[in-house]
């Protein structure tokens, strides 16, 4: 017993001579920091209050608007010009509290332009270069922007909010939402033919088809290519396409009222049928596989979706769907945000493309909608159950902001014709339309 | 030699549109066979549920009544 604690003290004894060497190692480093430590202490020089306040006030924000630092460059490293160091700046922290107003008083996708808004704000901050590569907008930008993935777990989440009972009940419905995507290819030709009648623009085929996408009408699409495509334009392609995502109210119903009779928007629809939850089951896993056939490119987005569509259906992982619904998407949603406002930068936000982005977005959506009501009329024209054209509308994704609009508009015209239901089947297929037209611009410029 | 891009935008039109169209209708085809498919071999137990449900209410309640009975026999000891 004795000599056991004998050895015990003795093993005790020499770990403690290992740690003592140890400290006397890392005691030298310390020696050798603090030297020079003392050798950069040479290199200041002593200033007079005088000198210090002076070089403190060219450090403030007042001066460098004021009077902007010539070697200043922009996120990428590239030089900029003076107004948008200066005056720019200043304009665009007015168009981000302008953003703000928009989100909170009025309630424009306040969940998305908050945050972008606020990444505008501080990326237009003079002298902490935030949206640089070392400031923190400019690492969210790389961690989850540049490569994509933002945009892909975003989808995961509306996957898992996605219910496609309503389509499962009326596949046809299906069709309008692919007639929507009209309105992302019309704007495409819109787009060449404006950079090529006019000097003023100069987009190329890449360019014409990010900002095209915002016909989609959907968000995470929209931001996924505009990454892919013209990292250069997404602040403007996001910033429209959100905005009109919001503005979904106020741009449709005059173009439903304008392409449809009186009779039509009464039309009455059957209402669905149950839909099992095998086939809600199968249906996720069955769209995959014919994207894995006809268009691999669109997988990353319509496998996400699904992904998430499936973990929901399936009924056995509740909380990874609820994490996907909730705390997932809200968490890549600020930073998403934050990450897009960065690109409202004046250098790139201040140009007269944005205002080209914002024209073309409005006639890519309009046209999406027309397309969809013009569809749903076609449909009617031959034998079968007639569709009600209200529903065409909703087959620009905006899920379920364009659905709930075809309810309203359909029920301005007739109290007891309920087509929300009706309005979201056209209204998923939308989501997979714009995934399909997305994966389609991939592989023709990816 | 210079590209018309009016030209190229158009093509891709065609071809966009085309994809999305004929990817949409295979997916109605294959929405339609599925749900017949399933409907035929694996019905849902809806009806049957429906028709069984006041048959559980009344075992439910003759297990309540029976598992008083027991409890007021224990203790009645």
């Amino acid at each position: 017993m004795k000599s056991f604690v004998l050895k015990l003290f003795a093993v005790m004894l020499f770990s403690l001579s290992l740690h003592a060497s140890d400290a006397h190692t890392t005691g030298a480093h310390a020696d050798a920091t603090t030297t020079s430590s003392t050798h950069k202490e040479e290199t200041y020089q002593a200033q007079s209050l005088g000198e210090m306040t002076v070089s403190f006030l060219k450090s403030t924000g007042v001066y460098a608007i004021m009077s902007p630092d010539p070697d200043e460059m922009n996120a990428h490293g590239e030089p900029m010009s003076d107004f948008h160091k200066s005056w720019g700046r200043v304009l665009m922290i007015f168009i981000t509290f302008f953003l703000f107003y928009l989100a909170i008083a009025k309630g424009y996708e306040p969940l998305l332009l908050l945050p972008i808004a606020f990444g505008g704000l501080l990326a237009n901050i003079p002298v902490a270069n935030i949206a640089g590569a070392h400031g923190f907008l400019g690492v969210i930008y790389n961690m989850g922007l540049s490569n994509e993935m933002f945009p892909i777990i975003i989808f995961m989440g509306v996957g898992a909010m996605t219910d496609f009972g309503p389509l499962l009940s009326n596949p046809k419905t299906a069709l309008l939402g692919g007639a929507a995507q009209f309105g992302i290819f019309g704007t495409l030709v819109g787009a060449v033919a404006l950079s090529q009648y006019t000097d003023m623009f100069d987009f190329t085929l890449q360019q014409a088809a990010a900002i095209s996408i915002i016909g989609g009408a959907d968000g995470p699409t929209s931001i996924f290519i505009a990454t892919k495509l013209a990292p250069e334009l997404l602040g403007a392609i996001a910033v429209a396409s959100y905005s009109y995502m919001a503005l979904v109210p106020i741009i449709q119903p005059p173009i439903m009222r304008a392409l449809t009779t009186d009779d039509e928007r009464k039309i009455k629809m059957t209402t669905l049928r149950h839909v099992s939850r095998l086939e809600k089951l199968v249906f996720p896993v069955m769209v995959l596989t014919l994207a894995i056939m006809v268009l691999p490119d669109s997988t990353p987005l319509i496998g996400a979706f699904m992904f998430g569509n499936f973990l929901k259906e399936s009924g056995v992982v509740e909380r990874l769907s609820d994490t996907l619904q909730n705390a997932l998407i809200n968490i890549v949603t600020i930073f998403l945000g934050l990450g897009v406002g960065s690109k409202l930068a004046a250098d790139q936000f201040l140009v007269i493309d944005t205002l080209a982005i914002l024209v073309l977005g409005l006639t890519a959506f309009s046209v999406g909608t027309a397309a969809g009501v013009i569809m749903a009329k076609i449909m009617n024209m031959f034998p079968g159950t007639k569709v009600n054209p209200l529903i065409g509308s909703a087959g620009v994704s905006a899920v379920p902001m364009a659905a709930r609009v075809s309810n309203k508009v359909g029920m301005e015209y007739d109290r007891s014709n309920m087509l929300l239901m009706h309005a979201m089947g056209p209204n998923v297929a939308g989501v997979i339309g714009s995934a399909v037209a997305a994966g389609v611009m991939i592989s023709i410029f990816g | 030699m210079e590209v018309n891009f009016i030209y190229e935008g158009f093509k891709i039109m065609l071809l966009g549109m085309g994809t999305v169209f004929s990817f949409l209708v295979v997916m109605i085809i294959m929405m339609n066979i599925m749900s017949k498919v399933v409907h035929r071999f694996f019905p849902e137990p809806n009806d049957v549920a429906n028709t069984t449900s006041p048959a559980m209410d009344n075992n439910a309640k003759k297990v309540a009544a029976i598992t008083a009975a027991i409890i007021h026999h224990r203790s009645s000891k």
